[in-house]
């Protein structure tokens, strides 16, 4: 080549080398460039993503409260059971794991296909399994005696939910059973992490339900803690990062009495019924107790769905609070409203007489009421009508009262609304008004409806609680506590007035002498009860009619069947003249109330009375 | 040139720059392999090696490469054949090819022998080139690729593709050639796309275009590469520190993605670091193409230094997201003895073609 075209040649190269070069060098400024971006306005993003791929943070369970009752005896508590967890991931031949563990722990059939089925899901991370819950103490000395042979199994402590006394208190306190969302609680927590929460309970993540369980949920719950783990992209745990303590719930104390709640268990027997009592003095509810009842221990541990169905379709229906939510006619136990009414509205006074000849008459129809004894109780007042219990008198009563001042008494007294402050899905009942019955019946509100009102039968429908709630106004001349289930302590008492200026203090008084006639006097209708106590009782009993019958040969006849036999109630309050506590007894089926319920209402007071 | 006999052909320049950078890939594969000091000292006996045959190669004349350039491309064919013949089948490709304890993946040499042959057989023409030789080169070129391409190997085929293209591109080729080809490339793509492609290639580009579309899946690799490097920040996490890296969120840390380790533990600084020296060789070797003393020389500086940056920056661009995932290690740095062996013996015949001088007979 000569020396120009060597020259041209190489001019020639250097633009192209430069070109290209230059192509390369722009290159590694794009990749600098786009690195510069992701690192600095990328990094946030990037970062977080970096943590969420490798941070797997698990919830760590928290301990429930327990609860206690007025004497500071648990009615709740965590019971430490022991457990038998296997590592399932570690162990590489479960079939033969199985086989070697058999001898030293018992398993069912049920319990080894269950494991096996969970095994395969969980196999996958360093999760732990339970393969036994609840081993006794001879199983936990075997094997530990032989654990060296099992390296990927251990026993570790796991709580239950017990209650000494599981089947009496079970309305009132509620039950706890397994969640499957509580991830709400925690949303920084990833909702598939929450399958392998580390529990405390043998139950699982476990919520209140029904009851002071499930009302005081916040309150006895506490606050779960956090356990993070590093975690490879296998999904493996590589090692714990952080630990946040679980927060255990606080303890409940309530007013509860544990002897009085069992005396009213055993005194209602296997009866249908409720039983409420109140400390006139705080308010608070020291027996709330409805039968027939169930086991809350079995139910807040894991019970069998075949044992749950059996207990939902009993025709008893045992899940049913009677005490809350039992709707029932208030009979007899009404009369001190109906005279309550009567004296404020200047209808009667207590010197005012009638004749009771068995029976009243409604004028305008000529309609029979009928009481509950032939031949009546001859010249009446007041004071008589409520002793002798006078059908007639309060007919008659009832007869000149103005339907909606006698409703919206009725309500002032607690009827018809919810009275108790944190119970369980309490039922409000009913007071009927003429605007109720035109828009459900279609037809209006009639004088016989007033006149039936007068004995509480009819449509007026009232829960034992409303009834106790009643009984205690009755008892504090007004000036009486809302009732609650857990002790209010330093707080305040929800002090409610019922106040009328036309029932003064000496009606007060007479109202007092007249129901303390009931029990205590030789013609009182529950005097029956008199003997069976050593201080004084005021009260009112009634039988509430499921059919109105108008002989008593006809009820005769209708008593083979016992589902429509009269219930028995009774309100009462001592000991007198200074009342600490008001009670209510309501037994389905039961008859005569003073006869039947009148001894159970007795044996509360006296277990609150006597303590 | 009497002298020349007793001298030692050396460039110091990049000798340390190379030193340096394969220095700190030692470091960076130890981070990478999760303290694997086995890969490690691996890694450092090919290296030791690498540097004696770039010495070694820096030797002889340049007289020498260019009169074995034929030899030399017949051989590295005949190296294809036999992995296409006896190699294993790894991973569902066959690239390797077995001497006793060594393998060798044999489209390595390739890279080499393609723009040397071309070098010698276009030093000598005249300008510009005739369409004759253009033609004879292209299918060379052509053959080359598809020999490896059917490897299946798309990233070795494509950098052996841009040797050769290099090589032709800076002997001269008209520009208007190249426009022409340019617009046939573009109508022969849906050709290109729906027939020679595979489909896992053809997964991986779409992917690209849409990496959300399936993030556990073929788009995890550049996900999870982007989130390495993003957390590590200007300064990095620290070594051995990277949780994307020792956690193995990260897929093959040690080889095709050990960028996103230096990304991710050491940050902006580390890879600004990393960048330089790349870019320090690559003007290293610019002066040394434009100070060669022949044409021949110039070529073969040209072509080899700018397959390594083809190589260097396809890796990079993968890496961070700007193409498609194409399997390409990070030069002098990535895991492999193959690869190095190729680096080294190509920085040895530039040297070689950079340090001899001859000097016209006036």
């Amino acid at each position: 080549m000569i020396f120009e075209e060597r020259q041209v040649e190489k001019n020639n190269f250097s633009i192209r080398a430069v070109l290209l070069f230059g192509l390369m060098i722009l290159g590694l400024m794009a990749v600098l460039l786009q690195v510069f971006s992701l690192q600095t306005s990328g990094y946030s993003d990037y970062q977080l993503a970096a943590l969420n791929n490798k941070n797997y943070a698990v919830p760590v369970q928290s301990l429930r409260g327990e609860i206690f009752d007025r004497n500071g005896k648990a009615l709740i508590r965590n019971q430490p059971t022991f457990d038998l967890i296997t590592r399932p991931n570690l162990i590489l031949d479960i079939d033969s794991f199985l086989e070697k563990i058999q001898p030293v722990i018992f398993l069912s059939e049920n319990e080894i296909s269950k494991y096996k089925k969970l095994q395969k899901e969980k196999a996958f991370v360093n999760k732990e399994l339970v393969l036994k819950t609840d081993l006794s103490a001879e199983e936990i000395a075997r094997f530990n005696v032989r654990s060296f042979n099992f390296q990927n199994a251990f026993i570790a402590k796991r709580y239950r939910r017990i209650s000494d006394h599981p089947e009496i208190f079970s309305h009132v306190l509620g039950y706890t059973s397994r969640i499957e969302n509580d991830f709400k609680s925690m949303p920084e927590i990833p909702r598939s992490h929450w399958k392998d929460a580390e529990l405390v309970y043998a139950h699982g993540l476990i919520q209140g339900h029904t009851g002071l369980e499930q009302v005081y949920d916040d309150h006895l719950s506490g606050r779960h803690g956090q356990r993070v783990y590093e975690m490879n992209a296998k999904g493996q745990f590589v090692k714990p990062l952080s630990f946040t303590q679980p927060a255990k719930g606080l303890d409940l104390y309530t007013n509860l009495d544990i002897d009085a709640q069992k005396s009213a268990a055993k005194f209602l027997g296997n009866r249908k019924g409720a039983v409420v009592a109140i400390d006139l003095e705080s308010g608070g509810i020291n027996v709330l107790y409805s039968s027939p009842s169930y086991s809350i221990n079995e139910l807040s541990n894991g019970m069998s769905e075949n044992s749950f169905q059996t207990l939902l379709n009993d025709a008893d229906k045992p899940f049913f609070n009677r005490a809350l939510q039992g709707r029932y006619p208030p009979a007899s136990t009404i009369k001190p409203a109906i005279g309550m009414y009567g004296l404020s509205n200047n209808i009667v006074n207590w010197d005012f007489e009638m004749k009771d000849p068995g029976f009243f008459t409604l004028p305008e129809t000529g309609r029979v009421f009928r009481g509950w004894r032939k031949g009546g109780h001859g010249l009446v007042n007041m004071h008589k009508a409520f002793l002798v219990s006078s059908n007639t008198y309060f007919f008659s009563l009832a007869y000149q009262a103005d339907i909606v001042e006698l409703s919206n008494h009725l309500s002032s007294l607690g009827f018809g609304q919810k009275v108790c402050l944190d119970c369980f899905e309490e039922d409000p009942a009913f007071v009927p008004t003429p605007e109720w019955k035109y828009s459900i019946m279609n037809t209006g509100w009639v004088k016989g409806d007033t006149v039936n009102l007068g004995i509480g039968q009819g449509y007026l429908v009232v829960t034992p609680m409303q009834l106790a709630n009643y009984a205690a106004l009755l008892a504090t001349k007004g000036q009486y506590s809302e009732p609650s289930l857990v002790a209010l302590g330093n707080q305040k008492k929800l002090l409610r007035t019922w106040q009328d200026e036309r029932f003064n203090n000496s009606d007060w008084t007479k109202m007092h002498q007249a129901l303390l006639g009931v029990i205590e006097s030789d013609n009182g209708t529950a005097r029956s009860i008199r003997d069976l106590k050593d201080f004084q009782v005021a009260g009112k009993s009634g039988t509430a009619e499921l059919v109105s019958l108008d002989s008593k040969e006809a009820y005769q006849e209708l008593r083979s069947s016992e589902l429509l036999r009269d219930h028995s109630i009774i309100i009462a309050f001592g000991p007198m003249p200074n009342p600490r506590y008001a009670v209510s007894v309501v037994i389905e089926n039961g008859e005569s109330g003073g006869a039947v319920a009148g001894p159970v209402a007795i044996e509360v007071l006296k277990s609150l009375i006597n303590e | 040139m009497n002298k020349s006999l007793q001298k030692i052909y050396f460039d110091p320049y990049l000798f340390f720059s190379l030193f340096f950078l394969s220095t700190l890939g030692l470091f960076f594969l130890f981070s990478a392999s999760n303290s694997d000091i086995s890969i490690v000292s691996k890694q450092f006996a090919y290296i030791v090696v690498g540097f004696i045959i770039m010495i070694v190669v820096s030797q002889p004349d340049p007289d020498v490469f260019r009169r074995s350039s034929g030899l030399f491309l017949i051989f590295s064919l005949l190296l294809l054949g036999i992995t296409y013949l006896v190699g294993p089948e790894i991973n569902g490709a066959q690239r390797w090819v077995r001497a006793g304890p060594f393998s060798f993946q044999s489209s390595e040499l390739l890279k080499l022998a393609v723009p040397i042959f071309l070098a010698n057989f276009l030093f000598d023409k005249k300008l510009p080139i005739q369409r004759k030789e253009i033609i004879i080169s292209l299918l060379i070129i052509c053959c080359c690729f598809f020999f490896v391409f059917r490897q299946p190997d798309l990233g070795t085929a494509l950098i052996i593709a841009c040797s050769g293209l290099f090589v032709l591109f800076l002997s001269g080729l008209s520009w208007t050639f190249m426009g022409g080809s340019f617009v046939l490339l573009l109508i022969s793509s849906p050709f290109i796309w729906n027939i020679l492609l595979q489909p896992f290639q053809r997964q991986r580009i779409a992917t690209f275009f849409n990496p959300e579309s399936d993030p556990f899946g073929a788009s995890w690799n550049i996900i999870q590469s982007k989130v390495a490097i993003g957390s590590g920040g200007l300064l990095g996490k620290g070594f051995g520190e990277g949780s994307q890296t020792q956690l193995n969120f990260l897929p093959e840390t040690e080889t095709d993605f050990i960028f996103s380790v230096i990304g991710e533990e050491f940050g902006f600084i580390g890879v600004l670091l990393l960048i330089s020296i790349y870019l320090f060789i690559l003007l290293r070797c610019f002066y040394l193409a434009l100070s060669a003393r022949d044409r021949f020389c110039r070529l073969v500086i040209g072509g080899l230094s700018l397959t390594f940056a083809a190589n260097l920056i396809i890796n990079l661009c993968m890496v961070v997201g700007l193409l498609p995932v194409v399997g390409m290690p990070l030069p002098f740095i990535s895991k492999g003895g193959s690869s190095l062996m190729s680096l080294f013996l190509a920085f040895g015949i530039i040297v070689s073609m950079g340090t001899h001088k001859k000097f016209l007979p006036q």
